[in-house]
């Protein structure tokens, strides 16, 4: 029998209260991992959402940048109108490699998430939309037959999700609210990115639908060299009714939203795991005041000081190690709960994981409880181990 | 001086209260031999426990000499202390004092855990079987009655094979049968191993089943009373 075994006898006479105190421990660990996970997890999908477009840069009507930026990455690109006419005139500048126009609308679909009702996006596209977009692979079917057919390509999820049945290439949808038949003529492979939701038709045809014939809403812009950036944006800064959003502005924007987040949600965490600290440190404290006549029997027999600090000492980091451990489990479990939360909750979700739990971190909140624990067993261990055994005698007589 | 297990020389214990002062001991001179089977006697507040707690190191005279198996107590540091504590003294108390979510085995274990040493100690159940408890090895103290619970101190109080067994007030909890059981077995271990063994108690009759009475009043001795057998 040893110090440890000692320890957890200890803590299993008094079941209760150690379990809530583990629990409390296992909340907090929990939360700090969930959110540092949905911290490294948001900035990896979000770089990965923005390198997945293809495109460096966009052109879309003048307006609030941050919104442009959401309204960008969400996949309905300012929905103010450019005109087709400036697409005409910047493709001949001689710093761009690629260029796509692309003119999207949303419409409201109450069949959408089952009967729940929701939004489409409806995207016109020309060919070098998918020459512009590396990962934008058919999974079955083929381009448009000419470039103002009724047709329409699916992107992976609208074929398959929110839906009765999943479309096949052949069949016929229509858009709500509108009398054009479409037949569905493609369908992408996922590229887990938001573009997954859209209906993609050709431009002409999107152009003629929603009447607006001549009408943009974004031009994504491949540049030769992307450090020119600055320079092509200067040539284009003449035309007033257009802005230039570079991709690496978008995602430096949203970080920057998702950034001051952060710090509130480091804060609620550290709230946490300082009431978890305050916790052990209070039932071990008043274990040890129950046990004052126990501690002192503990001398009486020949427990020396150190003794009885490594004792209490160790009945602390049982229940932070334990704690540790089931907030790591609750972590890895309970993760994707946190993720579907945050989907709801934020202004701009990236496809893909969110939640980013490593190793590496698990490791390291694991060792930072522990830690933890070590630190707030300090003060209950040197409380008991400077109890003097007489003390025990007095109160005994 | 070699023979000498406990000697106290002009002993004083005061105890300061935010009101007064209490003298406990006053300046007392005691001399007990290896292998003494002693009582000490006398009406509460006497200083029998006070006495008890000064040789047990739990506590620390105010002055005067003591010197416990010829080492002087007052020189030496806490650490120190304890770890004499552990290695030569054993301690058995009025209430017991076991610790209740430790099974009898497990009780008698823990010194030989603060003691760090595995050698030259008495083999626990031995020890449970000597005080005739070796068919209640892994009950709880809960379910143990007063005799038995104090057969448990006493085997955890010899687990590190002391030299001096102090007990204050063992019989205190316990009916008449169960308190001469404990002084029978006392009398056994003080005849068979030699120990050095020094009862506080009330009662009279079992005082005199000892070799010497030492009377104890208001802090003095009034009567040092040796028996013959």
């Amino acid at each position: 029998m040893k110090f440890f075994i000692l320890a957890y006898k200890n803590l299993k006479r008094r079941k209760s209260r150690s379990f809530l105190t583990i629990g409390g421990v296992a909340v907090a660990v929990a939360v700090l991992v969930c959110l540092l996970g949905f911290n490294a997890g948001y900035q990896e999908a979000l770089t990965s959402d923005v390198d997945k477009m293809g495109y460096q840069v966009l052109i879309t009507a003048k307006g609030c940048p941050y919104e442009a930026a959401t309204r960008v990455l969400k996949g309905e690109a300012g929905l103010k109108f450019i005109d087709e006419e400036i697409y005409k005139q910047i493709t001949s500048d001689p710093d761009i490699d690629q260029i796509t126009p692309l003119l999207t609308q949303l419409v409201y679909d109450p069949e959408k998430k089952v009967g729940k009702g929701g939004f489409n996006s409806y995207v016109g596209i020309e060919k070098s939309y998918i020459e512009l977009k590396p990962n934008v692979k058919f999974k079955s079917g083929e381009w448009f037959s000419s470039d103002d057919a009724n047709e329409v390509i699916l992107g992976y999820d609208a074929a398959k999700s929110g839906q009765k049945t999943e479309k096949i290439v052949g069949d016929r949808i229509s858009i709500p609210g509108e009398n054009t038949n479409l037949v569905i003529v493609g369908i992408f492979e996922r590229t887990a990115s938001l573009e997954d939701m859209d209906f993609f038709l050709p431009l002409k045809t999107t152009q003629r639908i929603f009447e607006a014939e001549g009408k943009l809403t974004s031009i994504g812009i491949k540049l030769k060299q992307i450090e020119k950036i600055s320079e092509f944006e200067e040539r284009l800064y003449p035309i007033a009714s257009i802005q230039v959003i570079s991709m690496s502005q978008v995602k430096g924007t949203i970080l920057n939203l998702v950034n001051s987040a952060k710090i509130l949600i480091m804060s609620v965490a550290f709230i946490a795991i300082f009431v978890a600290i305050i916790g052990v440190i209070n039932t071990i404290l008043m274990s040890v005041f129950e046990r004052t006549q126990e501690i002192g029997i503990m001398k009486a027999i020949g427990a020396s000081k150190l003794d009885i600090f490594k004792l209490i000492w160790i009945e602390t980091l049982i229940i932070c190690t334990l704690g540790g451990f089931f907030g790591s489990i609750v972590a890895i479990f309970g993760g994707s709960l946190t993720e579907i939360l945050v989907r709801k909750v934020m202004p701009y979700a990236p496809g893909g994981k969110l939640l980013l739990i490593t190793p590496e971190l698990l490791l390291l909140s694991f060792l930072g409880v522990i830690i933890i624990g070590i630190i707030s067993g300090l003060y209950p261990a040197f409380k008991a181990a400077s109890m003097r055994p007489i003390e025990v005698i007095r109160s005994g007589e | 001086m070699k023979d000498s297990a406990i000697s106290a020389h002009k002993l004083k214990k005061v105890y300061s209260t935010a009101f007064e002062k209490i003298v406990a001991l006053k300046e007392i001179d005691i001399e007990i031999k290896k292998g003494e089977f002693v009582t000490i006697m006398g009406p509460s507040g006497a200083g029998k426990t006070t006495f008890l707690n000064l040789v047990g190191y739990l506590d620390r005279p105010t002055s005067g000499r003591l010197d416990i198996l010829g080492c002087n107590s007052i020189e030496l540091k806490e650490g120190r202390l304890s770890h004499i504590r552990v290695d030569k003294i054993g301690f058995v108390f009025e209430e017991f004092f076991l610790i209740s979510s430790l099974n009898a085995l497990e009780n008698v274990q823990l010194p030989l855990i603060f003691a760090k040493k595995l050698k030259n100690n008495h083999n626990p159940e031995t020890l449970l079987k000597r005080v005739g408890l070796d068919h209640r090895l892994t009950h709880f103290p809960n379910e143990l009655s007063g005799g038995e619970l104090q057969r448990v101190a006493v085997a955890r109080a010899l687990a590190n094979n002391p030299e001096i067994l102090l007990a204050d007030e063992p019989t205190g909890n316990l009916d008449t049968k169960n308190a001469q059981g404990l002084f029978d077995l006392f009398r056994e271990l003080n005849k068979e191993e030699g120990l050095t063994i020094v009862v506080a108690t009330h009662n009279n009759r079992l005082g005199h089943s000892t070799d010497r009475i030492i009377h104890l009043k208001d802090g003095k001795i009034e009567q040092d009373e040796r028996l013959v057998k």
